[in-house]
């Protein structure tokens, strides 16, 4: 009992490995049945004159699949390497085109469904997604409050402001900015203190 | 393209010879065979000959006893034909004859027997033989796994689905051989339900190990 093999479509004549029915148009060693045979021997060269061959038709394959550019060579690339892992599975009894086509439609199929799992889930963001038009809202650090503040934490003196910048603005510990400041703990406290004590001055805070 | 290039070089520089996969008939044929004797082992070890020369005379036993080892030997073909990526997906349809006749026989058991629950939930306690169909089940896909997993299939659902209802029919048999005193609750319960948890569940869990 034998199915016939699936996969409807089949390379292009000018592809096709040569038959005893089909023209001659290729030497015996282009036989891409006789190529993969040897190659499952460890011929390299023989390999490599298959899979070099092969890279046109599959090319044209996934262009007829939809795809193009950079994500139709990737998908080349992608039925190369699952040839390459599965190539055990091909019986050198048989066609090869057959086997070619089914390895490189599972491989095509799965890209699209992919492709379209991710675009159903992906949606373009545009203007309306931004939660203000005005630039000031999407850029934090322009907003007047945060300007304000940096301008004030600038007119510190020296001490102080590399004090306020490492223990509240980069959240450093005291141990952290001791060792790096080279000054003491309680000394990085005493410049914090006075530092947030004139900053309320400054900004008018309580 | 560059790129491609430089992959078929790096594909073809360390190339490593590969043994072909045997034809799947043989490779299914292999394990099938393997499966039998496993299933006449148990048989021969664990059931009565008395009863079984008996029950082989029945109807009611004998047609789900073939049917389940006919659907063993045609699913386990069909999973080694599906798995391979050039072999049409109609082969799953090769075990759908032997399953018809697999739970026929057990349909035909529960309504010939039906009024006699009593009886039949008194054959429940020995439903020790579920570590029949348990052990069988396990022993057959210890075998049977790598031999799938060799291929890589692209399509691993579709064979693992085949592969579990191959165990499944094996594993049957087996406890048919052990058990031959069928009754409608213990057709049920005993037979079926393993049968379609293995299949269902198997084959889910089933498809990321193939």
């Amino acid at each position: 009992m034998e199915f016939r093999a699936e996969g409807g479509s089949v390379p292009p004549v000018s592809d096709r490995p040569k038959t005893e029915t089909s023209q001659p148009t290729r030497s015996p060693e282009e036989d891409w049945s006789l190529l993969m045979a040897q190659a499952q021997q460890g011929d390299g060269a023989s390999y490599r004159r298959l899979l070099q061959s092969l890279t046109p038709y599959l090319r044209a394959l996934a262009h007829r699949f939809g795809l193009g550019g950079a994500d139709l060579e990737d998908a080349v690339q992608d039925v190369l390497l699952t040839v390459h892992s599965i190539r055990h599975t091909y019986d050198p009894t048989r066609p090869f085109a057959p086997w070619l086509t089914a390895v490189a439609r599972h491989r095509l199929l799965d890209r699209l469904r992919r492709r379209v799992r991710q675009t159903g889930r992906e949606t373009e963001l545009t203007e309306a997604h931004e939660t203000f038009a005005a630039v000031e809202t999407n850029h934090p650090e322009l907003a007047g409050e945060a300007a304000r503040l940096q301008a004030a934490i600038a007119t510190l003196p020296e001490g102080q402001r590399r004090a306020v910048e490492m223990l509240k603005l980069k959240e450093m510990s005291l141990k952290e900015a001791a060792q790096a400041t080279g000054q003491s703990e309680t000394a990085l406290k005493v410049s914090v203190h006075r530092a947030i004590k004139r900053l309320r001055g400054v900004l008018g805070g309580n | 393209m560059a790129v491609t290039e430089q992959l078929i070089e790096t594909l073809t520089e360390k190339l490593q010879p590969v043994q072909p996969l045997r034809k799947p008939g043989r490779r299914a044929a292999l394990w099938s065979a393997f499966a039998t004797l496993v299933v006449a082992v148990i048989g021969a070890g664990w059931g009565s000959r008395a009863e079984l020369a008996h029950a082989v005379t029945e109807a009611g036993f004998f047609v789900p006893l073939i049917g389940s080892w006919l659907t063993g030997v045609t699913a386990a073909t069909a999973a080694f034909h599906v798995s391979l990526p050039d072999r049409s997906r109609r082969w799953l349809w090769l075990p759908l004859a032997p399953v018809l006749l697999w739970g026929s026989g057990f349909a035909y058991t529960c309504f010939v027997n039906w009024d006699d629950l009593p009886g039949s939930l008194a054959l429940l306690p020995e439903s020790a033989c579920l570590m029949t169909i348990l052990a069988v089940s396990a022993g057959l896909t210890v075998v049977l796994l790598p031999m799938l997993r060799r291929v890589r299939t692209l399509r691993p659902g579709l064979t693992a689905w085949l592969g579990c209802l191959a165990v499944a029919g094996f594993a049957d048999t087996a406890h048919l051989l052990v058990h031959t005193e069928q009754d409608s609750l213990l057709a049920l319960t005993v037979n079926l339900v393993p049968a379609v948890v293995l299949v269902v569940f198997g084959g889910l869990a089933g498809r990321r190990a193939v």
